[in-house]
């Protein structure tokens, strides 16, 4: 998994890049939650990830869950059409912040 | 699904019981669909099933914590349009009535590896794990 980070204002913009695993997802709980601890609006690119496991959604469910409380939110977007269905699977659509 | 989803076809790997294995997992599970011409859509979902047994290996069998020479062994076999998905390995015996996911409804970090085989496949069974093996766990699908 390879990553980008643009900050901007109050909104820093995450590109992750690859699969999303269990031998991953550690690596991508350091990239996501600094931003969303310091209460910034993470905006998390998907386009570029073609496989996301149980893993994976985990970090998206913590990701959420921490920025309400940091009162901010994380804005999954542009989402591939592989890892949507994994969202939609485990019934999530309407929990995280889809665009 | 393809015609040649109907051909009978076997073919089994075995991997070091670490969390670097599941990518080489998901590539021979590919590589195996992509033989028996197994529509995107399901290769996906069946690639997904079986990457999470095989995280369930790695993290609950062995508790993150497998001998640096173990392996476990993944065979797919097709056969008049049954897919059989077998799992071998050596790590502490599975309790079959412990194996439960998580509510869907109460969302939360965790627990979705079990949900996402069972609402793949037709039938997920635990059995018995002749030697060397102590755990055989068993998901099949009618193609």
């Amino acid at each position: 998994m390879s990553y980008k980070v643009t900050e901007e204002g109050n909104i820093a913009t995450i590109h992750l890049d690859g699969e999303i695993d269990m031998d991953v997802v550690e690596k991508a709980k350091e990239v996501i939650f600094p931003h969303v601890d310091a209460g910034k609006e993470v905006h998390l690119n998907l386009s570029q990830v073609q496989y996301m496991d149980s893993s994976g959604i985990s970090v998206l469910i913590e990701s959420h869950q921490k920025a309400l409380e940091k009162n901010t939110k994380v804005i999954i977007k542009d989402v591939s059409k592989s890892v949507l269905k994994v969202i939609m699977m485990a019934k999530l659509e309407q929990i995280l912040n889809l665009e | 699904m393809g015609e040649t989803a109907q051909l009978n076809h076997t073919e089994k790997k075995a991997f070091l019981v670490n969390s670097s294995s599941l990518k080489d997992v998901r590539i021979f599970c590919r590589d195996v669909f992509e033989k028996l011409h197994i529509e995107q859509d399901l290769k996906d979902e069946l690639v997904l099933a079986i990457a999470e047994a095989a995280q369930n290996i790695v993290k609950h069998a062995f508790k993150n914590n497998a001998n640096a020479n173990e392996l476990m062994v993944v065979q797919i076999s097709c056969e008049n349009k049954k897919l059989e998905i077998a799992f071998y390995d050596r790590g502490t015996p599975v309790d079959p009535k412990k194996v439960k996911h998580r509510e869907i409804d109460n969302v939360k970090p965790g627990g979705l590896g079990t949900f996402f085989i069972q609402e793949i496949m037709d039938a997920v069974e635990f059995r018995d794990g002749n030697k060397p093996w102590i755990n055989h766990l068993v998901l099949t699908k009618q193609l």
